[in-house]
């Protein structure tokens, strides 16, 4: 039964077993040659006789007498074509965006002699030019039958010995080849010859025409399974026996016998009861894995301080070998991710050994090392090493005994009595999930030690920020004094010119890519903070963020009466917030944490308990009280389903996907938390108090790895209106929460921006945001609106009710001042006039404005954040 | 007789196994919900792929057939038709060892997680490691680990310069201890050439994937030696199998031409990186390493890179004046390395 399916199995496939792409270069050809739809074919005065331009088609089969031939290759082989013709027949017919590609893929049929040069027997190329092309004839197209064996060969090499010399003589090579054919052939030579001089025979009964076209094919063909020596043979195939190779049948498939068979069907079995997800969720996996590695791959994010290859600095390599004293934040950053990550760096595997060792709990990790070593080592070595771990870990009153129930224990019991190297999987298994993974790990990213990691952790582009950052510094102060009524002029503005930022806004939205965008934000923000600077110092609070700006820009429609309202409302409540506030939780590592988080793919199956801790943890570095991650954890269930809701929206809203629903996860869980927007306010003011700390740290830090990521897609964010929509439709709580967030994004962007500012200062930004030294020149503006905006915060907690007329008053005056920071630079006149209203409701206007803060805008300055922010912080409340 | 029953046995699980798969198939579109293009679709552009040759290593006499990435991102070890190992400074373009095997077509190479080692192999069946030593010859101290009964096509240390894990013309993968040479674990389920393999990114993961001639790539369980997955989709050999990043997929790279991706959670292929201006098979296939770009090398002298979510090709580098035969990303995804029958190796970044 078997034999007879193989044997129609063989009956199938075509006689010849090749390579797909000779199938394809194949039609191809034909194709070409169509007389309708092919090349087209240059009329040709040289010959004598009238051309019939038709294409032949099928080609005849047969081994040995090319002499047959004379009849049929005419028509094909008169067909001749110029290069630049073929070139823009493959560009059309392939839909090839470039030439280049499209002679390439002639350059290549021509190496497999499909066609040849008419004018040049020596080499194989195709020029994109008026030169001109001969099709070969189907009879000799490669790969067809059989190779052509030496006989072949010498018939015809002596054939052209026989011949007209000017016209037909030998090569070197040739020569060489015929006289070694000969030695080798010598009792086959007669026949040979006589073959040879029957051939010039018969052609000679030929027209003239037909002789030089079948010549050259002849001659074509024998270049390509011949050809000279250094030259490339487009045949050539591994000497494999079992794969394709020119001229044999496809090698006989293996024979499938009944334990094969058996495999088969068991593994089919399994696989239909195996589960699966959807399609979509295998990809929304994918899409995530790669938002969240994107900023790690040298390949889409160019690595800090350089990628080695390029540059020749091998700074790169060395700040990341494996085994480093002090490892990078981005690095470090990265051990959050999952604990695989910091399982894998050898640096992240020492420092948690090291704080696991500080907890007198390191006996799970080094349990789980040995039985890992265990798992690869020598055969020879096996019963040693069981017993060593056994000895060492399992045994009763052993000195490292690690705890694991009682029927993984049994289960290594039973194990022990055949030692392998898998023994102690299972309890290996066991200490790994629910020990390391469940309990350590999540401890270690949320210790003080992890922590203090992270803060020490180097950045690459410090070298530059810190001489920038001196001077940015002084500068900063000082600035920050003086933008801070700009940056109230520039909220106002928003009102004013809100009109304006929105159809901007809409403009970039539509047009070019984010690089661009992002460009344009982040050199118009540059260009405003001159115009105003002269503003005084005192109104650091009042100073929106850039962030909020652009937050209001998009709500910019609406009255700007009702902010003055908003600002009447009380203040003080927005103390609370300060405590908690973004900057005291040292931003560098708690908003790494939230990234982290935040990161996570949605669709991925991360447990709740996990968003939890990270919550938690983020929230113990940012205020360290037990009741916010408490409610942080509450709240992560919840913030799943709204991260969605948010996904949904951002994704609508902004072409940069990826950032933008990033953001909107982060910040959606707060506000899930917190039910349904239209709780009372003294909920959400009560909630709002210790959430929010939390949040923002979490927003931070996802704000920042977005910025990171990609920061050309940030301005693009700001400028999106819709995005401001949906915040303004969410809850006030929400809103409250999500405010201290955005705010502090935003001032990390506004930052950032800053920054590439004020190294080149009036230069232009380049579009990645190189160098934080910024800050100074731009950073001025900023910098008051980050301080104006925390005070925003604070009032904003009081005013949580006030929040929603307030944030739309806001957020159009954000609008309006962002999108004239990023396009206009006059809007200084608005400012004026709003300022005063402006300064009466600072405060409403900031949390209006940190809910509408994208942090996309702001992903630039992400590297930046830790240092700036906690400097800002501190501005401002001074 | 008994070859009668066994041949009615053998039919009749044939049959078993084709019904099996049509099922297979159903349950398979059941969740086939949504196209990876169309998802993707909101996903930023990679506009500007700037990747270029850096660096030509020049030093073969003969076709570049394998290459491997030292774990220290700057070696590379590669194995030519004419029996030659090379252990370069790819960084600075300097040859460290050369080793002369006593066989032709070392169509395997790879270094050992220490970097202290690499194995390696061809057409004489064996895998061979060679201890790197800058005192002594390199090829002193080699070791035969393990035979197959073809040609070796490729081999991959799994975490660990203890073991070996090779791929044969034989239709087997093997599992090999390095010390004492000895078997392991074999692999059996492919009926045609084994041309690839590769380890699944996990640590603690204890798969690998194969691909082979037969068309089909098979996903595989180290530790019982069982087949767990297999995924069929590709019309002609399977030259090169990768592993997503994440551990979730499986990149493929074929003589028919086109790339592909298979999911191994959904249980089927999520996307095909084909195009008609794509002739030529390809020959070996890496993804970087947030596993947005797909890197492809063919034989038409070209190396396609794809973005994976868009399936979307978004550079075509030149640069080959032959075959590309292999490519890898290196271990820190700052470069990618190809080599190619024109006995160069380049590398790009």
């Amino acid at each position: 039964m078997e034999a007879t399916t193989t044997h129609q199995h063989k009956e199938k496939e075509p006689r010849v077993h090749r390579p797909c792409a000779f199938d394809k270069m194949e039609g191809l050809v034909r194709e070409m040659q169509d007389p309708e739809n092919g090349v087209p074919v240059r009329s040709q005065k040289q010959f004598l006789t009238s051309i019939p331009s038709a294409f032949m088609g099928e080609c005849h089969r047969y081994l040995r007498c090319p002499l047959n031939l004379n009849d049929q290759k005419n028509s094909v082989g008169w067909l001749r074509v110029a290069g630049y013709d073929l070139v823009e027949w493959l560009i059309d017919r392939l839909a090839i965006e470039e030439s280049v590609e499209a002679v390439h893929i002639a350059n290549q049929l021509c190496q497999y002699g499909y066609f040849f040069p008419v004018n040049d027997s020596k080499t194989l190329t195709v020029k994109d030019d008026s030169s001109l092309y001969r099709f070969q004839t189907p009879y000799y197209w490669p790969w067809q039958h059989r190779t052509p064996d030496n006989v072949e060969y010498a018939i015809y090499l002596a054939k052209r010995t026989l011949r007209n010399k000017q016209r037909h003589a030998l090569e070197d090579y040739e020569v060489e080849a015929l006289n070694s054919l000969r030695k080798n052939l010598q009792n086959k030579w007669d026949i040979i010859q006589l073959q040879a001089e029957e051939q010039i025979r018969l052609s000679k009964e030929r027209k003239k025409g037909d002789k030089i076209v079948s010549d050259s094919q002849e001659r074509a063909f024998w270049r390509v399974y011949r050809p000279p020596p250094g030259c490339l043979s487009s045949l050539e195939v591994v000497p494999v026996p079992t794969r394709a190779r020119p001229g044999l049948p496809r090698p006989p498939p293996r024979k499938r016998t009944l334990a094969d068979l058996q495999r088969e069907v068991e593994l089919l079995k399994n696989s239909l009861t195996r589960t699966r997800i959807k399609v979509s969720t295998a990809i929304e996996n994918l899409k995530s894995y790669f938002e969240t590695y994107m900023e790690y791959d040298p390949m889409i994010v160019q690595p800090q301080p350089s990628n080695p290859w390029i540059t020749d600095d091998q700074t790169f390599w060395q700040l990341n070998s494996p085994l480093v004293e002090v490892p990078t934040e981005k690095r470090v950053k990265r051990w959050a991710l999952s604990m695989e990550e910091l399982m894998s760096d050898p640096t992240g595997l020492q420092e948690f050994t090291n704080y696991l060792r500080k907890e007198y709990s390191h006996e799970n990790i080094r349990f789980w090392m040995a039985v890992k070593d265990l798992r690869r080592s020598f055969q020879a070595q096996i019963p040693v090493k069981v017993n060593e771990i056994f000895e060492e870990f399992l045994a009763a009153g052993a000195p490292c005994e690690i705890n694991i129930d009682g029927k993984t224990m049994e289960k290594v019991h039973q194990e022990m009595r055949n030692p392998t190297r898998f023994t102690f999987d299972s309890a290996a298994e066991h200490v790994y999930t629910l020990l390391l993974k469940k309990d350590c790990y999540p401890r270690f990213i949320r210790s003080e030690h992890y922590r203090n990691l992270l803060a020490a952790g180097v950045q690459p582009l410090q070298k530059k920020r810190f001489f920038g950052f001196g001077g940015q510094a002084k500068k900063k102060i000082s600035t920050t004094t003086a933008p801070i009524p700009g940056s109230l002029q520039q909220q106002h503005a928003g009102i004013g010119g809100g009109g304006g930022g929105r159809r901007r806004g809409s403009d970039r939205s539509l047009s070019g890519s984010a690089h661009e965008l992002a460009i344009c934000g982040v050199r118009d923000v540059a260009a405003t903070p001159r115009v105003p600077h002269s503003h005084s110092q005192s109104n650091l609070t009042d100073i929106p963020y850039r962030g909020d700006l652009a937050r209001l820009v998009k709500i910019s429609s609406r009255p700007s009466p009702r902010r003055t309202q908003d600002a009447g409302v009380p203040e003080p409540a927005t103390r609370p917030m300060d405590d908690v506030c973004p900057w005291d939780a040292a931003p560098g590592p708690s908003s790494e944490l939230a990234s982290s988080e935040s990161f996570e793919p949605p669709g991925q199956p991360c447990n709740p308990a996990r968003i939890s801790r990270k919550n938690s943890s983020q929230l113990d570095s940012c205020s360290s009280s037990s009741d916010l991650s408490a409610a942080i954890m509450e709240a992560s269930d919840c913030l799943r389903k709204s991260c969605a809701l948010q996904n949904t929206m951002s994704r609508n809203y902004s072409a940069n996907s990826s950032a933008k629903i990033r953001l909107g996860d982060t910040s959606r869980p707060p506000s899930c938390k917190y039910s349904s927007p239209q709780q009372s306010f003294d909920l959400s003011l009560s909630v709002a108090e210790k959430p929010e700390p939390v949040e923002t740290v979490l927003e931070e830090s996802s704000v920042s790895k977005v910025r990171e990521a990609t920061p050309e897609e940030t301005l693009p964010k700001e400028i999106t209106p819709q995005e401001s929509v949906p915040k303004e439709i969410a809850p006030k709580e929400l809103r409250l929460a999500m405010a201290p967030l955005i705010s502090i994004s935003a001032i990390v962007g506004d930052l950032a921006e800053d920054q590439p500012d004020t190294e080149d200062i009036q230069v232009i930004l380049e579009e990645e945001p190189e160098s934080e030294n910024v800050d100074v020149p731009k950073g001025d503006e900023k910098e008051p609106e980050e301080l104006e905006e925390q005070n925003v915060i604070e009032e904003k907690d009081d005013k949580i009710k006030e929040k929603e007329s307030k944030e739309e008053q806001v957020n159009t005056g954000n609008e309006d001042s962002a999108e004239e920071a990023q396009v206009v630079p006059v809007w200084e006149p608005d400012n004026q006039e709003e300022s005063d209203a402006a300064t009466a409701t600072p405060q409403e206007q900031r949390d209006n404005n940190v809910n509408e803060v994208c942090p996309w805008e702001d992903e630039e300055n992400c590297r930046v954040d830790a240092p700036y922010v906690k400097t800002y912080a501190t501005l401002g409340y001074l | 007789m008994d070859s009668a029953t066994e041949l009615e046995q053998i039919e009749k699980l044939a049959k078993e196994a084709e019904s099996l798969k049509i099922r297979l198939e159903d349950e398979r579109q059941k969740l086939n919900d949504v196209t990876l293009a169309s998802v993707a679709d909101r996903l930023e552009p990679i506009n500007c792929m700037n990747v270029k040759p850096r660096r030509i290593l020049k030093g073969h006499q003969a076709k570049v057939l394998c290459s491997d990435w030292s774990p220290d991102k700057r070696h590379i070890v590669s194995s030519s038709q004419d029996g030659k190992m090379i252990i370069w400074d790819a960084f600075t373009t300097n040859k460290e060892h050369a080793v002369t095997m006593p066989t032709t077509w070392v169509m395997a190479c790879a270094y050992a997680p220490s970097g202290a080692l690499v194995a390696c192999g061809g057409l004489d069946n064996k895998v061979t490691v060679y201890p790197l030593s800058l005192e002594d010859d390199v090829s002193a101290r080699k070791k035969t680990v393990g035979t197959h009964t073809s040609y070796m096509s490729c081999c991959a240390f799994p975490n660990s310069d203890q073991q070996i894990l090779t791929g044969s013309g034989d239709s087997t993968c093997a599992l090999w201890d390095v010390e004492s040479g000895q078997l392991l674990q074999n692999f059996h389920g492919h009926s045609g050439d084994v041309m690839s393999i590769d380890l699944a990114p996990s640590e603690t993961g204890n798969t690998f994937v194969s691909g082979s001639c037969d068309k089909m790539v098979l996903i595989w369980d180290m530790r019982s030696g069982q087949c767990v997955q297999s995924f069929e989709g590709h019309r002609s050999d399977v030259n090169s199998v990768r592993f997503h990043p994440s551990g979730d997929a499986v990149a493929t790279g074929s003589d028919d031409a086109t790339c592909r991706l298979f999911d191994l959670r959904a249980d089927k292929e999520v996307a095909v990186y084909a195009k008609e201006s794509i002739i030529f098979g390809a020959n070996a296939v890496d993804l970087s390493i947030s596993g947005r770009l797909l890197f492809a090398g063919h034989n038409d002298y070209t190396v396609n890179a794809w973005d994976t979510l868009k399936c979307q090709r978004v550079a075509l580098l030149y640069g080959h004046e032959n075959r590309v035969s292999c490519l890898r990303v290196s271990p820190d995804g700052t470069a990618l390395s190809t080599g190619s029958w024109d006995a160069t190796l380049r590398v790009w970044a």
